[in-house]
């Protein structure tokens, strides 16, 4: 399926206030033309507001949406040229699935013979061939996705916006729904928004991820920039688990040197050249970064490291492909680091009590400016 | 174990035996009220369709002549036909009215919606004879309809157009009748999710598009249901027409009343029913079938 040319969005300034309450504030997002974009956060963060503010269901409380430079936000629903793919799929039931698929262009007075050309072709593509004649109700929820794809695809249109639309399909059928759904995106080259709270789920899908919380725009980078450079506490924390190590900044030329409770850390994140010296600064440095150097004394893993420390484990939980050793430094006993350890058979060498020395690279340090709040109690 | 469990066969039967009873015990009564108490009724009806009476008694015999006496009659097919029209006429002018009614009451938030609903369904449970003669004091020669079109001046005097005529029963029959439509359409506007409506806009649909392609197809069971209710209340209806209707508003059922009062024709009474329950019988099918399109069965 072909698709005319452009397709970028224009976010500027974007707020909602329902009844009193803050939901959206002040967003600022530019898609470019046939990028895929995940907009993921927490639920009740405004994601969902947002792409129903871009789809037209909803009239923002001020800012504007531009699409390929055009003004949309006068624009009502059924004259904006986006599509979207519905939580709960929203076939139309009294509809066969070969009416769902051609109701953007029955609506829109096309030919019959044009239509049901179209409607083979879109079933084709989410490989559907002989399912025009069935009814919503009598397919799975996979099949039920695909045609709600495949009706959002027919209008070609140069956007399209996607609800969280794996929400409700087991984890193996996501699975291969999201492959099914990148392969579609690329095929067909046209501009998806992607919305979901699912953070695995927007890391491998992605060509960039629009981290919101609180109605506010967290970070936006790639799915690598997200997880190895995160911009804020909340992201660093979103996305799996990392730890904090607050501080201050002590000189101003790289390689930098940030002061903590824990002791002297080095960082090479080239974002600290901006700050002045002696700012507040939260290091994070991923589980899988920190490596044990030497278990009571004994050298282990003779892994080169830039930062050291001593700590002593208190607990190893075997988790699969990996262990994870959570392990307390006697300078800052409040703050427990977190360490994972490619799982063998037979176990980790660590036994709780174990004096560790602990060390890491100062290329796997992130440096975000400020003291990032601690990660949050429970993860979403 | 084994001398232990060799007694349960034996006792198996028993069980197995009780269990069928309770069975047959429970569908006697599930069938047998309603057949007692509906199915009877009905078929002594059609039995004494085909009796006749003689002086003061009725005569078990069997006869076709009600049936022949009814057709061959000038008035009654007449009044038959004309008793058709004006349910059929209740029943579109309610469908209009009730849609409309049940497509605004769909349209508030909160809880307005649902005092309004209330305020649908409280003349419901009121004393038919009673909306009956309110409708009689509005539709008089001093009622409330004449006093408003005198008001805004339509008219100079009252009207007498209004009472004791065809016209009469239809409008009473038509306030009467009308939350019978507006509750099963407004429940199904209620069931379509929000999100279908959004979906069709999505795709490109105006908003009338929409309502023809998505709301109404979707509310057209719950619609036809409505109606179905309207017409088959308003065809076999005895009393509005009796207590508005005067003597040019006669219709059919009061026909059939007159057979078991006045005129004391029962088995022709009877007849007369058979025909009209074969008539509502015939519509409840046609709405059943429509009612319950393909796409509803799963």
């Amino acid at each position: 399926m072909a698709h005319a040319a452009g397709g970028r969005l224009e976010i500027r300034g974007i707020g909602k206030t329902y009844g009193g309450a803050r939901v959206l504030d002040a967003i600022d997002l530019t898609v470019e033309n046939g990028e895929f974009l995940t907009i993921l956060g927490p639920s009740g963060s405004g994601k969902t507001t947002l792409l129903r503010l871009i789809g037209g269901f909803t009239d923002a409380s001020e800012g504007r949406i531009l699409f390929d430079g055009i003004d949309m936000t006068p624009v009502p629903i059924y004259r904006r040229p986006f599509n979207t793919v519905f939580q709960d799929y929203a076939l139309f039931p009294h509809m066969t699935v070969g009416q769902n698929i051609g109701y953007g262009l029955t609506v829109r007075g096309e030919k019959k013979a044009t239509i049901g050309e179209a409607v083979a072709e879109a079933l084709s593509v989410v490989a559907l061939d002989d399912y025009a004649g069935r009814y919503p109700a009598q397919l799975s929820g996979g099949q039920q996705q695909r045609v709600a794809l495949a009706r959002a695809l027919i209008c070609r249109p140069k956007l399209i916006l996607l609800d969280e639309p794996l929400a409700a399909l087991d984890a193996e059928l996501r699975r291969q729904m999201q492959k099914f759904l990148k392969s579609i995106q690329r095929q067909v080259r046209v501009t998806f928004l992607f919305v979901t709270h699912d953070q695995h789920e927007a890391i491998t899908m992605s060509d960039r991820i629009c981290v919101i919380n609180d109605g506010r725009v967290e970070q936006v980078g790639t799915p690598e920039e997200i997880y190895y450079r995160p911009r804020t506490g909340f992201v660093a924390t979103f996305f799996g688990e990392n730890n904090l190590l607050p501080g201050r900044l002590t000189d101003g030329a790289g390689p930098w040197t940030v002061d903590t409770a824990f002791g002297p850390v080095a960082c090479a994140d080239r974002r600290l050249a901006e700050l002045a010296p002696n700012a507040a600064v939260t290091i994070a440095v991923r589980p899988e970064a920190l490596r044990v150097a030497a278990i009571n004394g004994a050298p282990h893993d003779d892994a080169p490291g830039d930062t050291r420390l001593e700590a002593e484990a208190r607990s190893v939980d075997f988790v699969g492909p990996v262990s994870q050793i959570t392990a307390v430094c006697p300078a800052a006993p409040d703050r427990p680091l977190l360490v994972k350890t490619a799982s063998r058979a037979g176990g980790t060498a660590v036994r709780p009590g174990d004096r560790l020395t602990l060390v890491w690279a100062a290329a796997d340090c992130a440096a975000m400016a400020g003291v990032a709040a601690d990660p949050p109690a429970a993860g979403p | 174990m084994t001398a232990t469990a060799a007694p349960l066969p034996a006792l198996a039967p028993p069980r197995r035996a009780t269990a069928l009873a309770r069975r047959l015990a429970w569908l006697a009564v599930i069938w047998g009220l309603p057949g007692l108490f509906i199915l009877v009724p009905l078929l002594t009806f059609l039995v004494y369709g085909f009796w006749r009476v003689e002086g003061a008694e009725i005569v078990a015999d069997f006869t076709l002549a009600n049936y022949v006496n009814f057709l061959s009659n000038e008035t009654y097919p007449r009044v038959f036909l004309r008793t058709l029209g004006l349910a059929l006429q209740v029943m579109a002018i309610n469908v209009v009215l009730g849609y409309a009614t049940a497509y605004f009451l769909a349209q508030i938030r909160g809880r307005t919606r649902y005092l309004l609903v209330l305020a649908l369904i409280v003349p419901l449970l009121m004393s038919y004879i009673i909306k009956v003669y309110a409708m009689r004091g509005l539709l008089g020669a001093n009622g409330l309809l004449n006093q408003a079109l005198m008001f805004v001046g339509v008219l100079d005097r009252p009207s007498n157009l209004f009472l004791f005529n065809l016209t009469a029963v239809l409008i009473t029959l038509t306030v009467v009748l009308l939350p019978f439509v507006v509750l099963p359409v407004f429940i199904a506007l209620e069931r379509i999710p929000r999100s279908y409506v959004d979906a069709s806009a999505d795709l490109g649909a105006t908003p009338w598009r929409t309502f023809r392609h998505v709301v109404l197809p979707l509310s057209l069971p719950g619609t036809v249901v409505g109606a179905m209710f309207c017409f088959v209340l308003a065809v076999g209806d005895f009393l509005a027409p009796q207590l508005v209707g005067g003597t040019r508003g006669f219709t059919y059922g009061r026909v059939v009343f007159s057979q078991f009062g006045m005129a004391f024709n029962w088995p022709f009474g009877a007849a007369l029913s058979v025909i009209l329950l074969a008539v509502a019988m015939t519509v409840i099918g046609v709405a059943g079938r429509l009612g319950n399109p393909r796409w509803m069965r799963r």
